[in-house]
């Protein structure tokens, strides 16, 4: 009897607990945002919009076709990579996670991913499926350690209003520059024409778009910007591509001191001509080029990749994919689990496409469904071009901030350019060399 | 005068038990659990700082003992040095203004009106905010695009400026935003030190015609001299642990202008994984923070003695 109260507190305790005995647990953590309002109960995933819409729609459907799995879905604040890393840390990892290719070496090298070479031939998505971008994405020393959502890269969003008005319209489609001249000759002469600049760049507070442009036009010039997985910026490529971005600012050709925000909302409302940013925004201003009054009002909206301004035809590139931390506690049925909903992701992997970022999977770009969708002739060659950096380059994610600010302190004449970069190279390699 | 009867200090004295061991060990349980705490949340975690500070290692694992290789390799680190830079700038752009402002709202405000009231809560308001909160509402000040600092300049048919974007204006924007942002604690502090100055004192000199100056400065500023050096103390050791405001504003741009010790330790331990030299970071940065505190209460010590 004396015992007797730890009945009752024993209750209590596994009434906290939210398992489900007769499901197996799945825990997905996941970014792209939360829409729980919209699309908390949406199994339709052919009836969402946007990337968080159709993620949530198509995480809802699994759990709906699967009764048998109890899904905790974990939605991070973007990207969530110091939460997951405390997580490893403290042994409670998730089971699927979302992952930016450029990042998966790292964990990958610490051993804290599963490679899921197998599971991925067995349910029917091997990397051979993959467009070569994508699966550049996920293979590490010979093996595949996720399933890729897409591949992303930055692109030319045009506002063709402003583009026939600037007289940069030919057979209805935009004249795009093909050399650093060329493009200063078309800003010219489009400021002569709207009174606006060519480009609008979110660049305060921000410095991943610096990043992204000088590794595109370092790539363009047939230049690595690593090699033998070490940084290489101090080349006549890397000049070059500061000089590019430091004349456009210079001469006013581009939109200034705007952050992410204010840039978008600027090209709304028709501050420039090309947009620098990436694949995530094609659905956002393809709706609004539907309308009948804004900016880019009538069909006044079109994308495509980077122009070739240099040697070669080439967008560096990144790109989601879905990874299994490693995780000794998880049990077999919990595997299966994770293994069966990526077997539905690729199987619905269509949906995705939607969201304006490039299909991983090759099938997919050659689908005739896919090429309906708008703008996505323009951009199927990126299945090609688009370019991410070696798997021996770890630590992309701080070396992206760093090669940011220093481009950023360059192109705003703040540092001169053989100054960043020596800078640039010196604290990204000293990174690399701390491993 | 009727003298008080002071009783024998013997009849006061706490009778002492016979084991004096018994007694010791009765008055360590009173503080144990304290000292529990104390020891498992900040000593513990202070040594093991100090022994991840001479390894190589990240979130996962120590990989060797470098004994003072992250130390060397700090002090030649130009990103490391500037973000020391920047630190001691911003601690000597806010923590004069927070206490001289402080104690000039805490003087204004203390009134039994019902307008010093309202005034009180509107200035202290702001410290319960969030540094989110904080920072989004001065981007939008701040902002050159669409900001009101903008407007306001497009308004008056001048350029608006970029202070987020300029090397020199960045910093002092940040400062800007955290005293806005902290001004509540030192005037509530002054505050509570004005009201125990004793009223008789006030009394006595306006009898004698003292004129506010001499009051201010004989009477009200001696008394509070105890809360000035508390108030300082505790402002050095906040604003040297500036984070929040330059991650959300600037990211420590623009050209590092912005980088304070904080983020720079956020960013090699967590971004790099470089779990030793992060750790070692953090304690020069200990050292400094401990540094000024100590000169800062040495300081104030040895005025009160003299």
């Amino acid at each position: 009897m004396r015992w007797g109260w730890l009945l009752p507190l024993a209750a209590l305790l596994a009434g906290c607990s939210d398992a489900k005995p007769d499901k197996t647990r799945l825990v997905i953590q996941r970014f792209f945002g939360a829409c729980e309002a919209e699309y908390g109960r949406v199994t339709d995933i052919a009836a969402a919009e946007g990337e968080c819409g159709i993620m949530t729609a198509m995480i809802n459907r699994f759990e709906a076709e699967n009764p048998d799995i109890d899904v905790v879905e974990n939605i991070v604040f973007w990207p969530g990579y110091d939460q997951l890393t405390a997580q490893l840390a403290a042994n409670d990892a998730p089971d699927l996670v979302t992952m930016h290719g450029s990042v998966i070496s790292d964990y990958q090298a610490r051993g804290l991913l599963e490679p899921l070479d197998a599971d991925l031939t067995a349910i029917g998505a091997p990397p051979a499926s993959f467009t070569s971008a994508a699966r550049a994405a996920v293979t590490v020393d010979g093996h595949a350690w996720g399933l890729p959502i897409d591949t992303w890269a930055p692109l030319w969003h045009i506002n063709m209003n402003l583009f026939r008005k600037a007289g940069l319209v030919r057979g209805g489609k935009p004249v795009l520059p093909r050399s650093p001249q060329e493009l200063f000759a078309q800003a010219q002469q489009f400021r002569a024409r709207t009174g606006k600049p060519y480009l609008v760049q979110g660049t305060a507070n921000e410095y991943a778009g610096f990043t992204r442009n000088f590794y595109t036009f370092v790539m363009q010039q047939d230049a690595a910007p690593f090699e033998g997985g070490r940084a290489n910026f101090r080349t006549a490529a890397g000049r070059n591509a500061l000089q590019l971005f430091r004349t456009i600012y210079e001469r006013d050709f581009t939109t200034k001191n705007q952050d992410y925000s204010a840039a978008v909302a600027g090209f709304l409302k028709g501050d420039g001509g090309v947009f620098l940013v990436g694949t995530w925004m094609v659905g956002t201003f393809d709706a609004e080029s539907r309308k009948t009054s804004g900016a880019l009002a009538n069909g006044g909206y079109t994308v495509v990749p980077y122009p070739k301004l240099f040697a070669r035809e080439t967008t560096f590139a990144d790109g989601h994919n879905w990874v299994m931390p490693r995780n000794n506690r998880r049990t077999p049925e919990e595997r299966a689990a994770g293994v069966r909903f990526l077997k539905f992701f690729a199987g619905h992997a269509r949906h995705w496409a939607r969201t304006g970022h490039l299909p991983a999977f090759q099938a997919i770009i050659d689908s005739p469904e896919w090429r309906a969708l708008p703008h996505r002739d323009n951009l199927a060659t990126l299945a090609t071009t688009a370019q991410p950096l070696p798997k021996d380059v770890r630590r992309q994610f701080p070396i992206e901030t760093i090669v940011g600010t220093e481009a950023a302190a360059a192109i705003s004449g703040a540092k001169p350019i053989d100054q960043t970069l020596s800078d640039m190279e010196r604290r990204v390699n000293a990174v690399l060399d701390n491993l | 005068m009727p003298s008080v009867a002071v009783e024998p200090a013997a009849a006061f004295t706490v009778p002492v038990p016979r084991g004096r061991g018994r007694q010791d060990w009765r008055s360590a349980l009173f503080v144990a659990p304290y000292l529990l705490v104390f020891v498992a949340m900040l000593v513990v975690p202070l040594a093991m700082g100090m022994w991840l500070s001479t390894t190589k290692g990240d979130l996962f694992g120590t990989e060797r003992w470098v004994g003072l290789a992250n130390f060397v390799r700090l002090f030649g680190d130009a990103i490391f040095l500037k973000a020391v830079a920047n630190t001691f700038y911003f601690v000597l752009l806010t923590v004069p203004f927070l206490t001289l402002a402080g104690l000039g709202l805490a003087l204004v405000l203390n009134r039994q009106e019902r307008w010093a009231a309202v005034l009180r809560t509107i200035f202290f308001a702001s410290t319960v905010l969030s540094v989110t909160v904080v920072t989004l509402v001065w981007r939008l000040v701040f902002l050159p695009d669409g900001g009101l600092l903008g407007v306001t300049a497009e308004a008056l048919g001048k350029t608006p400026i970029a202070f987020l974007n300029d090397e020199r204006l960045a910093m002092p924007a940040i400062a800007v935003t955290t005293i806005w942002w902290c001004i509540g604690l030192p005037m509530v502090l002054f505050l509570a030190a004005l009201q125990q100055v004793p009223r008789d004192l006030y009394e006595a000199a306006a009898l004698d015609n003292a004129s506010r100056w001499t009051t201010l400065t004989r009477i009200t500023l001696p008394a509070i001299k105890r809360t000035f050096f508390l108030v300082i103390i505790i402002e050095v050791i906040l604003q040297f642990q500036l984070f929040g405001q330059p991650q959300l504003m600037t990211l420590g741009g623009p050209n590092n202008s912005t980088r304070p010790i904080v983020l720079f330790i956020y960013e090699a331990g967590w971004r790099q994984w470089e779990l030793g030299y992060a750790a070692a970071a953090a304690q020069v940065l200990f050292a400094m923070i401990l540094i000024a505190a100590m000169v800062q209460y040495r300081l104030s010590s040895g005025k009160e003695a003299a």
